[in-house]
């Protein structure tokens, strides 16, 4: 029964918690220019961190060590800076944007401006990292993130042709605007691959104190908890294609989105609307922090623990304390936050090579998996994603030059 | 080694600085921009007119369309290089302006 619970808890959690201002700019922004086109993409995202968040949990699981510090240990402190520093570069963007998605949602229902809102926004979330538990952080904000399962509403209150979504979901190129699609397709997979979210789930099976007991939850969290939450992303693009793509409305600003969902259900998909970028935002920004922080604690060895009063482990306390601050000024000072969100979506989606080639290696470590190690259909899954984080690296650059716009 | 280096990071900061701080975006793209804000405000006004969304919230979407009005007439007349070019881009234009003032009219701004 406990087993059940856990494992219903890990899929609603992950639901709630896989909408974040990258997924929702993307997705919608893709649904608005290209309709049901780019939905493949998503499913390809999704499949790929279904994928990683399983492999990153079992080997938390079984090793009782994070992904983090095995790549430390296994490959040495030299590679391991790599990782480090592109994930922390990537993930602080990202961190930035969250905070930008929160910020921005309170501007469209207050009429105040986003940039009063960043340092506000940012001050909370550390507020509630330094009180909190990993439970709160990672459970409260995951389930009040289910508001998220409006944008599935309204996707059907809009009635979408399935046969031409079912279509979308197989790969397919425009035949012009090019750039611009593909551009899209690596946004969308740098919102759906994040790094920050299997290190944050490899770190979590720590923090929940994961045995091999936890093998099956954590194959069934990460498998349907991705794939209903991935649903939600694909209701966003199907709702954009609906309201946005038939109107000709490109989305230049967060503000335009809301029409999405203001559309098909009146008031209530509007506020609703609001409250699902406010909240999914928060929690990712609370996510991300933790996950930076994780990083750097595993990296240099410092005690880590959000279940542990600040005072015990005060490296890893001042460290989320101040990347939180530090991440908010992009916002405060006015830069646009759907431009930093396009950016930082492409620049993680280059940065996937460095922390999914060295699990290939970890993962077929007898050592450190026992006999938990991959078979052959995860190892093949796993060199596709390998060689698509190498495809997005050499893309990444070309396609923000070229269809960035 | 190190000349393939510099080479390529000439070749690279060259490349950004076309794309960052060179000539306006083509008229094509910047008629769309045009039309597609002109579509938004269309939308708001219906939405705003059935209740669908506050005014504080229609306000921003002006605020937004006007500010890409602004930027699109410095540089439209750059892009269009006929005079056909010419009369799309003010036509263009001139339904953003008559969109937003609909809205106005229909938020009471």
């Amino acid at each position: 029964m406990k087993k059940w619970s856990e494992v219903a808890l890990g899929v609603v959690t992950s639901i709630g918690g896989f909408l974040e201002v990258g997924s929702i700019a993307t997705s919608t922004q893709g649904g608005a220019e290209f309709g049901y086109r780019l939905a493949w993409v998503l499913l390809l995202g999704i499949l790929s961190l279904a994928f990683l968040m399983e492999m990153t949990g079992r080997l938390a699981a079984v090793s009782k060590r994070t992904y983090a510090d095995l790549l430390r240990e296994r490959f040495g402190y030299r590679f391991f800076l790599l990782p480090l520093v592109a994930v922390f570069v990537v993930s602080f963007l990202v961190l930035a944007s969250e905070i930008g998605g929160v910020s921005i949602a309170l501007q469209m229902a207050t009429g105040i401006s986003f940039s009063w809102w960043a340092i506000p926004v940012a001050l909370l979330g550390w507020a509630l990292l330094w009180r909190g538990t990993f439970g709160i952080v990672e459970k409260g904000t995951a389930l009040l993130g289910l508001v998220a399962i409006v944008f599935a509403v309204g996707a059907l209150k809009l009635h979408p042709a399935w046969p031409a979504v079912g279509h979308g979901l197989l790969p397919s190129a425009p035949s012009e605007n090019r750039a611009r699609y593909w551009y899209l397709a690596v946004s969308i997979l740098g919102a759906s691959i994040s790094p920050y979210l299997y290190l944050f789930y490899s770190a979590g099976a720590i923090e929940d104190e994961w045995t091999i007991e936890h093998l099956g939850v954590n194959r069934v969290t990460a498998g349907l908890g991705n794939l209903f939450g991935g649903v939600l992303a694909v209701a966003a693009l199907i709702a954009a294609a609906l309201v946005l793509a038939p109107r000709g409305i490109r989305v230049d600003r967060y503000e335009q989105i809301a029409m999405v969902l203001a559309s098909p259900l009146g008031r209530a998909g509007f506020v609703l609307f609001l409250a699902t970028l406010c909240i999914t935002c928060f929690g990712s920004t609370l996510e991300i922090v933790l996950a930076i922080a994780y990083m750097l604690a595993q990296g240099f060895g410092w005690a880590w623990s959000e279940n542990l009063k600040p005072g015990k482990d005060a490296r890893f306390a001042m460290s989320y304390t101040v990347v939180i601050l530090l991440a908010a000024v992009p916002i405060a000072i006015g830069m646009n936050p759907l431009a930093l969100t396009n950016v930082s979506m492409v620049a993680t989606a280059a940065s996937l090579p460095v922390t999914v080639i060295p699990l290939l290696v970890l993962m077929n470590d007898g050592d450190i998996l026992l006999n938990h190690t991959n078979g052959w259909p995860s190892n093949i899954a796993l060199v596709i994603i390998a060689l698509l984080s190498v495809v997005l690296l050499l893309a990444a650059l070309p396609l923000q030059l070229l269809g960035g716009g | 080694m190190h000349a393939f280096a510099t080479r390529a990071g000439a070749l690279l900061a060259l490349g950004l600085t076309a794309v960052g701080c060179g000539s306006p975006p083509p008229l094509d793209k910047q008629l769309e921009t045009l039309s597609s804000w002109t579509a938004t405000m269309q939308l708001a006004r219906e939405e705003h007119g059935a209740g669908a969304i506050t005014t504080t919230y229609a306000t921003q979407l002006r605020d937004g369309a006007l500010s890409t009005l602004e930027e699109t007439k410095q540089t439209i007349g750059q892009a269009a290089h006929s005079k056909v070019d010419s009369s799309y881009a003010a036509a263009a234009l001139d339904s953003l302006r008559t969109a937003i003032r609909q809205l106005d009219a229909e938020t009471g701004s």
